[in-house]
């Protein structure tokens, strides 16, 4: 018989061993020269963490009461494996690409970095992995049971358990690497894996060759319905344990740690599609040879699922139920230290970190390390994890409750699948769709699975499992609305994940997601067809370089910060320094930050540093629409501020204008007030000598009283021409218009000049045939201008024999009548002046007018609609034309 | 030998065979669940024992090893495949 001392001494010196594989690989991963160590093989072994003592001890129980039907727990696994291109590709493509930590990471960083969906995936798996660790240290206390007999049952337990905490802590939270890989630990198992399957191989072949006498032997005389199960192979419970199994090895916690998340090349899951299922085909091997063999050699009431350690021990092989009791024992230790790292690290990822984060902030103000919150936390998890399986063992114990654990479990965390593998292949699957979904097949899980698996002992009386909830028939957890008959673990799966799957297909259907979702879903869905810069998220730049080292350092360290800020600052060409925290950094920065406290946390916390989440959908159009308003009112405003500008410059003009008039008017004001002094001195001077003097002669005074006469009526002749002037310039109403015939008035305005014509000798031609042409015009004002060209030219004339030249003609639309004269006109020079009013020509004579007959006489033609004007001729003298429209019948 | 043709038609088969591949990879995991988890499995619950083993027992092992060969060999080709499309030319010459 093995002594207690040399079991526990064998005990110890294997976990010593253990110990020191971890210890020596971490030292060499940590120097960089483990990478003979990350090898394909070593990565197929860890995902064998998957057969625990359950595999070990249970297949055999499993296939001693049932049959072949053990087999289904490894085909599963076995065709997912097979089919790894299509499933566990794109999950490991996923978990490196976007640094995941944990299933509850994957599921809440796909929906949208949801706080609440990985809260909510860490809470089941919790649930569902503290029976399956009691059910692990119940198998390593009762195979210690067997072999030493009589032991204190608590206090072993209590031993492997702390040892396993003790572990775990060592090696499991040694650091915080970005990727949440610990290779020691994985070397550890890829040993231990090795241990249980040389273990289990060696009973098997010492069952069928030892105590029986080769395979044919051992199934001699065995009824078939022992092998084969008592109805057909086939049926629902192989269906659902074949499709259990094939969920399990991807969404158990400590399976998605393995496989996905230590996983460190993609390439190895090549060789693990095969080298896995090869080792499960090595485990199942001898499972069936092994039980029958214990049906048959061994008493009646045996417990089959120790068989493998009872079979060696009853023809006294010590050495090999020692080797047995370490297989169990690695068996049971690698699972609880994975499910523990994997377990806790969802805890203090998606539950203490968040809250955390909620009650003190995450601001880089706050001191403290928050790594160091991370590694205490994730140790008190792990110390919690196997605390919680301890106590559960101790109350449970013994009982078949905790045998049926394993399945119980696997259906369990088989929730996970619709929201993960939806997730991943269909865009449109929503964060409401998952979180409903979960909640309501994590629920009906509980109450049709896990809460009957206590037989009434918990939440659920005995009454409630026999008569339904509040006395209702259809409400029997395991006949749920009246479906019995049939298996209960078949029933409970087809309620939980057949609801989970209707309503997280349904609700996601049914809802829209947010823009983050949907990105992350995009980025999931699509993780071959895109480069991994696609993730960089628009992050408005109003975080510090400083803030993000501040945040990053007490999350992964500063020498780890350092370099990571070292190297982007270098690849953004900046040797020195801290990097620009450009939107592709700080992306950089929340995927590193995401290896170690998982998607939500450390998008939380640089959202907190750069002040703002990343920018919405919603928001962006709300920018996008306030852009589009900024520009329209800014348009509308250059167009007003043009308006402006044309309404200043003309209202420039118009005071220019008003200023020129202004000016003007002074100035003939002036001119004014001299014309008029001037008759006025010679009135006031002239009338004075006649008032003054007393011997004025006859002739003087007639002389003088001329003068004044003369003068007056100049001043009245003179005040006349400037009412007239003025009344033209202020443009009152215009003399109305008429047709007027060109020759008559030519006629009567040299008629009236005809006296004066006599008295200076001057002859009047008219040149050209009359024209029998009518003008719109009015007859008097014409005739007045008419007059005042004639006259002009009678008095500016100084020719011997002076004569004008009256010429009318006519084109298509207007009439004109030439004035000209051969007293030398007007020169070039002078030909603006003449308009002006009092100018004069050089030439003017004697006694002259005011100036203003010119000025006038434009003024009267424009206001008819026709037009005065100095022309020249070829031979430079000059002609004054006037020119008026045509009357039109 | 004209070298670049060699190449060419190379890639040419690579392409060609790489469908193939995938197609493989996709049908293995079927049959393996056509032959393992349908009424398939009951055709093969003969009473009767092949070399000593129940035979849908043996039926069970065979096709899982058959299944677990079958990925080995696709393995192969699976993972130069991905390789040949992580950089196209790198692997060219070592088709052969």
């Amino acid at each position: 018989m093995l002594s207690g001392d040399i079991l526990l001494a064998v005990s110890l010196g294997y976990v010593a061993l253990l110990f020191a594989i971890a210890f020596y690989v971490d030292r060499l991963s940590r120097r960089g020269r483990a990478k003979w160590l990350q090898s394909p093989l070593i990565f197929t072994l860890s995902i064998s963490v998957y057969c625990t003592s359950w595999t070990f001890y249970g297949a055999v129980g499993s296939a001693a009461r049932n049959g072949l039907e053990f087999i289904t727990i490894y085909l599963g696994p076995t065709l997912v494996f097979i089919g790894w291109w299509w499933l566990l590709r794109k999950l490991v493509r996923i978990g490196r690409a976007h640094r995941v930590t944990s299933i509850a990471d994957l599921i809440s960083s796909r929906y949208g970095k949801s706080e609440s969906l990985g809260a909510l995936v860490t809470v089941i798996a919790l649930i569902a992995t503290t029976p399956y660790i009691a059910l692990q240290l119940q198998s390593v206390t009762r195979s210690y049971q067997v072999i030493v007999g009589d032991v204190n049952v608590s206090a072993t337990a209590f031993a492997i358990a702390a040892g396993m905490a003790l572990f775990t802590v060592l090696f499991g939270t040694r650091n915080l690497d970005a990727n949440e890989r610990h290779h020691g630990v994985v070397a550890a198992i890829a040993v231990e894996a090795v241990v249980k399957l040389v273990a289990l191989l060696a009973v098997g072949i010492f069952v069928v060759y030892g105590i029986a006498d080769g395979v044919g032997s051992v199934f001699e005389g065995v009824d078939f319905e022992t092998v084969y199960g008592e109805t057909n192979i086939f049926d629902a419970r192989w269906v659902a344990l074949t499709f259990l199994s094939a969920t399990a090895i991807i969404c158990l916690p400590r399976q998605f740690q393995v496989t996905v998340v230590e996983n460190v090349d993609e390439n190895h899951l090549a060789t693990a599609s095969w080298l896995f299922p090869l080792y499960l085909f090595g485990m199942c091997l001898f499972v069936l040879p092994i039980a029958i063999a214990g049906l048959k050699f061994l008493p009646e009431g045996s417990n089959p699922d120790l068989y493998v350690l009872t079979l060696p021990l009853s023809l006294d092989r010590q050495d090999l139920a020692l080797l047995a009791f370490l297989g169990g024992f690695s068996s049971a230790t690698s699972m609880v230290i994975v499910a523990a790292i994997a377990v806790s690290t969802m805890v203090s990822n998606h539950i203490v970190m968040p809250l955390a984060l909620r009650l003190v902030g995450g601001g880089p103000a706050v001191s403290g390390d928050l790594r160091r919150l991370l590694l205490i936390s994730r140790r008190i998890s792990i110390a919690a994890v196997l605390g919680l399986g301890f106590l559960y063992f101790q109350r449970r114990g013994g009982s078949d409750a905790l045998a049926a654990m394993g399945l119980i479990a696997f259906a369990g965390v088989a929730q996970f699948m619709p929201g993960l593998v939806g997730g991943i292949f269909w865009r449109g699957a929503t964060r409401t769709g998952a979180l409903t979904g979960l909640v309501v097949g994590f629920g009906l899980w509980a109450y049709t699975l896990f809460l009957p698996s206590f037989g009434g002992e918990f939440i659920l009386s005995k009454d409630v499992l026999d008569n339904g909830l509040f006395g209702l028939e259809a409400l029997r957890p395991q006949s749920l609305f009246g479906m019995s008959g049939i298996d209960p673990l078949v029933h409970a799966l087809l309620w939980s994940l057949g609801s989970n799957i209707v309503i997280f297909m349904v609700v996601s259907s049914l809802t829209n997601p947010g823009a983050l979702e949907r990105l992350q879903g995009a980025l999931f869905v699509d993780i071959f067809r895109r480069a991994d810069e696609m993730s960089e998220r628009f992050v408005p730049g109003k975080a510090t370089s400083e803030d993000l080292f501040v945040l990053a350092q007490r999350i992964m360290g500063r020498e780890a910060a350092r370099k990571l800020f070292d190297k982007a600052a270098e690849s953004q060409g900046d040797v020195q320094g801290l990097p620009a925290p450009s939107d592709a950094f700080i992306s950089q920065l929340e995927r590193e930050l995401a290896g170690s406290v998982g998607a939500a946390s450390a998008h939380a916390m640089v959202r907190r540093v750069t002040g703002q989440e990343s920018i919405s959908m919603t928001d962006l159009m709300e920018i996008a629409d306030e852009t589009q308003r900024l520009i329209e009112t800014h348009r509308q405003l250059s167009v007003k501020s043009d308006e402006l500008t044309q309404t200043m410059a003309q209202l420039q003009a118009a005071n220019d204008q008003l200023r020129d008039l202004d000016a003007q008017k002074d100035e003939f004001l002036s001119q004014v007030s001299h014309e008029l002094r001037t008759p006025m001195t010679s009135l006031r001077s002239f009338s004075e000598i006649l008032l003054n003097t007393e011997n004025v002669s006859i002739e003087d005074r007639t002389k003088f009283l001329r003068i004044i006469h003369d003068e007056s009526h100049r001043l009245t002749r003179l005040l006349d021409e400037i009412l007239d002037i003025s009344q033209l310039e202020s443009g009152l109403p215009d003399d109305p218009v008429s047709e007027v015939d060109l020759d008559r008035v030519i006629e009567a305005a040299v008629d009236s000049i005809s006296g004066v014509m006599k008295e200076n000798r001057v002859s009047i031609k008219r040149i050209g045939l009359p024209v029998q042409r009518t003008a719109l015009a009015n007859e008097d004002r014409l005739r007045q201008v008419l007059i005042n060209l004639l006259s002009n030219s009678l008095k500016y004339n100084r020719a011997e024999n002076p004569e004008i030249h009256v010429h009318a003609h006519a084109d298509i639309n207007n009439v004109c009548i030439d004035v000209a004269d051969n007293g030398g006109g007007v020169k070039r020079a002078d030909a603006n002046l003449v308009f002006e009013k009092f100018q004069r020509g050089e030439q003017a004579l004697g006694e002259q007018g005011a100036g203003l007959g010119l000025p006038i006489s434009r003024a009267i033609m424009r206001s008819m609609g026709g037009e005065l004007r100095l022309e020249f001729t070829e031979t430079d003298s000059s002609f004054f034309r006037i020119e008026m429209p045509q009357y039109v019948q | 030998m004209n070298k670049t043709k060699h190449r060419e038609s190379g890639k040419v088969e690579e392409l060609l065979s790489s469908g193939k591949t995938l197609d493989r990879a996709f049908i293995l995991p079927v049959i393996g669940l056509i032959l393992l988890v349908t009424p398939v499995a009951n055709i093969f619950r003969l009473e009767t024992h092949v070399a000593g083993v129940p035979f849908a027992a043996l039926y069970l092992f065979v096709v899982w090893g058959s299944l677990i060969g079958g990925a080995a060999l696709l393995a192969r080709k699976l993972r130069q495949y991905s390789s040949d499309r992580q950089s196209p030319d790198v692997n060219l010459d070592n088709s052969d």
